[in-house]
């Protein structure tokens, strides 16, 4: 195996009580990369962190962190990953800073001072002696990304951590994220439902639905595409051109417009097609494209529900 | 291990339930206290009024009348020798009575702390361990702390054992403290400690009739010792139960329900012991185990002190080993 390979899963699937949750899932997440993990509510991106950390046993296939197989080599394994899934757990009845000695404990040698630096990092110095049963949502997501920070992992896995932040917790979380993979070369796992988090702030994403992985790529792939919009004199003979000289598919939108996905250089080559067929154009619009465009060109029009 | 077993001390602290704990033990050992003083005052009045005497510091001449008499069924040459060990002893009890000026109606720190474990061993004492046990594992489910921890680099079982581990410290700790406060209290109500009484003991059961010919007196202090190790041993056992149940189920409140309820439920099952061969196997009937030294227990074919602690042994390390087969094998959905 490729020594700078973090995280690999090969064929992983799980079944609870004989349904199927994830299917066959295999990817590999390179050393200091930030790798996106993408996919709509309920597509199981939380039961494969669950299974990645060894929460829950895959019912087949094999998870390796740092090459070391989580099932057969728990510990070791485990000393290289910091985590939220989910939530940050936290203990209420606790305050800030005994949450973290108790997890400092629980690790072989972390030390002392590294808690105020954790703190300090996250930005929750002056509320850290208080008990956490008095902190609010964003607080105790910042005590949870400190927890996970602790012991400087190699690979630091996060579940939609930007729930529950507000605007500039977001921008904040960004930039910690980017400065961490690049000055102290982490590599990071993060996991959403929004497709601008992961384009901000990833390298690479795989996409999940339904359970199973119906995309990897590098970020700049995916954003290349974006949705183009047109109002045409002649939609059927526009789609065949389209399909015919460009291999691009496009989709019937209204009786007036049809739309596609395709990069910006070739829009100009595709309107002076157009025109030199007799296809009048009224405009073109171009949008961003949101997840479930994005799902559409993926899938070829299944919906996401 | 030794991090984990403080990580686990600590919660418990922190989560205030030793506090409850120690709260609940003084206000029943003040009441049980506030009890026997007052009963004890009634019988003294109502055996001097029937006696004839004054008051009941006349005690001495009634004590030293029994004595008298005893001896002189020790000197007759028709009673067999078992009879004749049981009554050596009973002498000896009441000749401390009279050298040490203590009264056998009165109540002393080291009588009443050998009623108290006696009395609350086989229903309040497992109720307060189950309150001790029953979210050491469930709790944090319920919090979803068990992420946290169990996303460690630490093996499942090694975590699960520092937790029973923490717990059997902790019950000792609660047998301290009941042993510690029933002593306080005692001392205040009653005044005199006692430790050194002779207390009787030995009682076995031979073929069905109670076999009093291994009777024997030891001091209070240690019987006090005897009956409190095997408040332990229950506590233990209790412990272990609830910690199973615990790993079973999802939510605190149904940990704790479910071990109450089985514990008073199970204990009614004890009218049917000498019918029902069954209930014998119970882990609830069996729980009365200082009454086998006490002398007070009812006798049962078969049931004995070693029966009992078998029983017990039993169905503790059963239930630590469903839990250790559980806990490191469940999936963590919630
Ligand atoms: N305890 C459970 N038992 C059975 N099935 C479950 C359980 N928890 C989740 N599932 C199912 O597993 C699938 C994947 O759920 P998962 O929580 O991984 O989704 P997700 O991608 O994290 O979604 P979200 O964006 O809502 O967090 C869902 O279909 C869900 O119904
Ligand atoms: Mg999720």
């Amino acid at each position: 195996m490729n020594t700078d390979t973090v995280l690999s899963l090969k064929n992983v699937s799980k079944k609870i009580k004989g349904r199927p949750i994830i299917n066959d899932i295999s990817f590999e997440v390179k050393k200091g990369q930030i790798y996106g993990f993408l996919g709509p509510n309920g597509a199981g991106k939380t039961m494969t962190l669950r299974m990645i950390v060894g929460l829950i046993r895959p019912t087949s296939g094999t998870v390796e962190i740092c090459g070391h197989n989580t099932r057969k080599d728990f510990v070791r394994a485990m000393s290289n990953v910091g985590c939220i899934i989910e939530n940050p757990e936290l203990y209420e009845y606790l305050s800030g800073s005994d949450n973290l000695e108790l997890l400092r404990k629980m690790e072989p040698d972390i030390s002392a001072s590294r808690i105020d630096e954790v703190v300090e990092l996250v930005g929750l110095s002056h509320r850290i002696h208080d008990k956490v049963g008095t902190y609010s949502l964003g607080m105790k997501q910042r005590l949870g990304i400190a927890q996970a920070l602790m012991k400087k992992p190699e690979l630091l896995i996060l579940d939609e951590p930007t729930n529950g932040l507000d605007p500039a917790g977001i921008k904040e979380f960004r930039s910690l994220v980017k400065s961490l993979s690049k000055e102290q070369g982490m590599t990071i796992f993060v996991s959403s439902h929004l497709l601008s988090e992961i384009q901000m702030i990833c390298d690479e994403v795989a996409i999940i639905l339904h359970g199973r992985i119906i995309k990897t790529s590098k970020v700049e792939a995916l954003s290349a595409g974006q949705k183009i919009t047109w109002n045409v004199t002649n939609v059927a003979k526009a789609i065949k051109l389209l399909a015919d000289d460009f291999g691009v598919e496009a989709v019937k939108d209204t009786e007036e417009t049809l739309s596609a996905f395709t990069d910006d250089f070739r829009i100009m080559e595709i309107n002076s097609a157009m025109m030199s067929s007799d296809i009048g154009i009224k405009y073109v619009s171009r949008q961003q494209k949101s997840l479930e465009d994005l799902f559409m060109e993926l899938t070829g029009g299944e919906t996401i529900g | 291990m030794v991090k984990l077993i403080e990580n686990e001390i600590l919660k418990t602290f922190y989560k205030k339930r030793i506090h409850v704990i120690a709260g609940i033990l003084l206000v029943l050992i003040a009441l049980f206290a506030y009890g026997e003083h007052y009963t004890l005052t009634r019988t003294q009045d109502r055996v001097a009024e029937q006696l004839g005497i004054e008051n009941a510091e006349d005690w001495k001449n009634i004590i030293g009348q029994q004595l008298q008499d005893l001896e002189r069924r020790l000197d007759n040459p028709y009673i067999p020798d078992e009879g004749k060990a049981s009554i050596q002893v009973r002498a000896e009890q009441l000749r401390f009575y009279l050298d040490n000026d203590v009264s056998p109606i009165g109540s002393t720190a080291a009588r009443f702390m050998g009623q108290f474990i006696e009395q609350s061993i086989f229903l309040f004492l497992p109720l307060l361990i189950i309150l001790l046990a029953g979210d050491m594992v469930s709790g944090e489910v319920n919090s979803g702390t068990v992420k946290l921890i169990l996303t460690r680099p630490v093996k499942r079982w090694k975590i699960l054992m520092a937790k029973l581990l923490a717990l059997s410290m902790l019950e000792m700790f609660v047998i301290f403290m009941m042993a510690l406060f029933s002593f306080a209290i005692a001392m205040v109500v009653f005044g005199y400690s006692g430790f050194n009484e002779p207390v009787i003991t030995g009682f076995r059961v031979f073929e069905g009739q109670l076999d009093t010919s291994a009777v024997r007196t030891i001091p209070q202090w240690q019987y006090l010792m005897m009956t409190y190790a095997i408040g332990y041993f229950v506590a233990f056992v209790i412990g272990s139960l609830s910690l199973m149940v615990s790993v079973l189920v999802r939510s605190t409140s149904a940990s704790i329900g479910i071990m109450m309820s089985t514990l008073i439920g199970g204990s009614f099952l004890s009218f049917f012991i000498s019918d029902w061969k069954l209930t014998r196997y119970l882990f609830t009937v069996n729980l009365n185990l200082t009454s086998y030294i006490s002398g007070s227990f009812q006798i049962v074919e078969g049931l004995s002190m070693t029966f009992s602690t078998l029983v017990l042994l039993g169905w503790s390390f059963g239930a630590i080993g469903i839990a250790f087969l559980v806990f490191t094998q469940k999936d963590i959905l919630a």
